[in-house]
């Protein structure tokens, strides 16, 4: 699903934010690629978004040469992608409702399909009572909902997030990763950069770990940090 | 992909209710830009709409200086065997001096202190075709008639365009400078009001829009900004035009100022089209080139 072939990227001359990174994430799987900050997370997470280019190194998404994928296809990449972002990145003068149906919008589905559509995911992830709200009238967490069901109102075959909770309180943390949870069950590849050390050791999925650049450790079934 | 005519006009119209003030910056701009180029566009219309009646004038006029009215009468014989001319009138000192009060009844102040003889007398030769007027004339200055004894259109014309064309030259000039400020100033505006919404079009895009779904959003708000301000400069300009004739016909009587001159539709649909280009041109560079940056 999502393949990394020796990838480095370094900013500007001399920042190197990835070396030589090689990783492989299945269909389906759930990952926490998990470090401190400046370990090289969310250099990942934009990578796979085409965000930027690596300086070496080749990347594959959904069997697609990052580097081979030309500009004007960027967009239809991203659709196969729902993203997840720690300031959730909602648009501020659009409804939660409206924000969900923009991400419909762009790939050009019917106005009845998203009418129908957008109440049911808004649902799903409990905030039908607020649709009409902005998001300046929403909390934390219920902003990081609406995100959630903005990335996965299409239903993308893989959902990315950087650190999702990092703006959040502990218990709307643990809603928002069961959100995560329950996206992943259903068959969604999911990708989380995440240093919520609680989170990841309570949900016992795959962690990647991260430090200076390089993958340090990848364990199935494991925690943030290394168990003795 | 379906095109959302609907939902691009709906972003379009929330974008410039969100955005008032900088979408008034940008009508304001378009009206004044549009005025004045209509306004350059309307003097020259009118310039060339009197050049176009003087030739069609189908008169020629002597004024043979000092000359007796057997001298006149001589003349106006001669010239009145010319296969190019269809009637001659001589017009006395007299007859030239009622003529001028006719005209200026209005304004008796004009003449109330002038003597008779201050008007000279002269022959009035009309002709059968105007194009012939420079032969006629030709063939009086071959009689002995310098320049300043004749009055004949092609003399006037160029007298007009001496003065008109540095009018009009500057006006082109202005006019000019006034739409590259004009591209300028509302590219300016439309960047600044995208400036000021970045990050969500950076959040489009990385939900999967495509340029043209965003970039179309921008440039029917430009398309919008600019109808509506080149609408009304439009309208303002017509409306000018129909004060300026109004005045002309009663300060300048003696100009043949015409509403003819002026095709009023076209000119409000030039302007028109003119405004709305530069809208959408301005919106679609502006927007395009901030999506190139992310």
């Amino acid at each position: 699903m999502i393949r990394f072939n020796n990838v480095t990227k370094v900013y500007g001359n001399d920042t190197v934010a990835l070396e030589r990174i090689n990783l492989e994430i299945d269909p389906g799987e759930f990952v926490f690629l998990v470090g401190a900050s400046g370990s090289g997370k969310s250099t990942i997470v934009r990578l796979i978004l085409k965000e930027m280019e690596p300086s070496a190194g080749s990347i594959f998404v959904n069997d697609s040469r990052l580097s081979s994928v030309p500009r004007r296809r960027v967009p239809r990449l991203r659709r196969e992608i729902g993203c997840v972002f720690q300031d959730f990145k909602l648009l501020p003068n659009k409804t939660a409702s409206e924000n969900v149906a923009y991400a419909m919008e762009v790939t050009g589905q019917k106005r009845r399909t998203i009418r129908t559509k957008v109440p049911q995911i808004l649902d799903l992830v409990g905030l039908s009572v607020k649709m009409d709200k902005y998001p300046g009238q929403l909390s934390g967490g219920e902003q990081q909902r609406v995100s959630i069901a903005r990335a996965f109102v299409s239903q993308p075959p893989i959902l990315v997030a950087d650190e999702p909770t990092g703006n959040l309180d502990p218990n709307t943390s643990v809603g928002i990763m069961q959100l995560l949870h329950r996206i992943n069950r259903i068959g969604t590849t999911v990708v989380v950069a995440t240093h919520d050390r609680e989170m990841v050791d309570v949900m016992r999925k795959r962690v990647v770990a991260l430090d200076e650049g390089r993958i340090v450790r990848d364990k199935v079934k494991g925690a943030y940090a290394d168990e003795v | 992909m379906r095109f959302n005519l609907g939902f691009f006009l709906t972003e379009a119209f929330k974008n410039i209710r969100l955005n008032l003030l900088m979408s008034l910056t940008a009508v304001t701009t378009t009206f004044i830009c549009i005025l004045v180029l209509g306004l350059g566009l309307l003097v020259s219309d009118h310039i060339q709409g009197i050049i176009g009646s003087v030739r069609e004038d189908v008169s020629v006029e002597v004024f043979p200086p000092d000359a007796t009215s057997q001298e006149l009468d001589a003349l106006a014989n001669k010239v009145e065997g010319w296969p190019e001319v269809s009637r001659v009138t001589e017009v006395s000192e007299g007859e030239a001096f009622a003529e001028f009060k006719d005209q200026f009844k209005d304004q008796p102040d004009l003449y109330k202190d002038l003597d008779q003889g201050v008007l000279p007398a002269s022959v009035q030769i009309q002709l059968e075709d105007p194009g012939t007027a420079n032969q006629v004339a030709e063939k009086l200055k071959q009689e002995g008639f310098t320049e300043d004894d004749l009055s004949y259109p092609q003399q006037t014309i160029d007298r007009l365009n001496s003065v008109t064309s540095v009018v009009i030259w500057g006006l082109y000039g202005a006019t000019l400078l006034f739409l590259i400020a004009s591209v300028l100033l509302i590219s300016n505006a439309i960047r600044l009001s995208i400036f000021a919404r970045r990050q969500e079009i950076e959040v489009m895009k990385l939900v999967g829009a495509s340029d043209g779904f965003v970039r179309t959003p921008f440039v029917f708000e430009g398309l919008l900004q600019g109808l509506v301000g080149s609408l009304l400069a439009a309208l303002a300009v017509i409306w000018i035009n129909y004060l300026f004739i109004d005045w002309a016909h009663d300060a300048l009587p003696f100009v043949p100022v015409s509403d003819a001159a002026v095709n009023a539709p076209l000119m409000l649909l030039t302007l028109v089209v003119a405004g709305v280009g530069i809208g959408v041109i301005g919106s679609f560079l502006s927007v395009t080139r901030f999506l190139r940056k992310i």
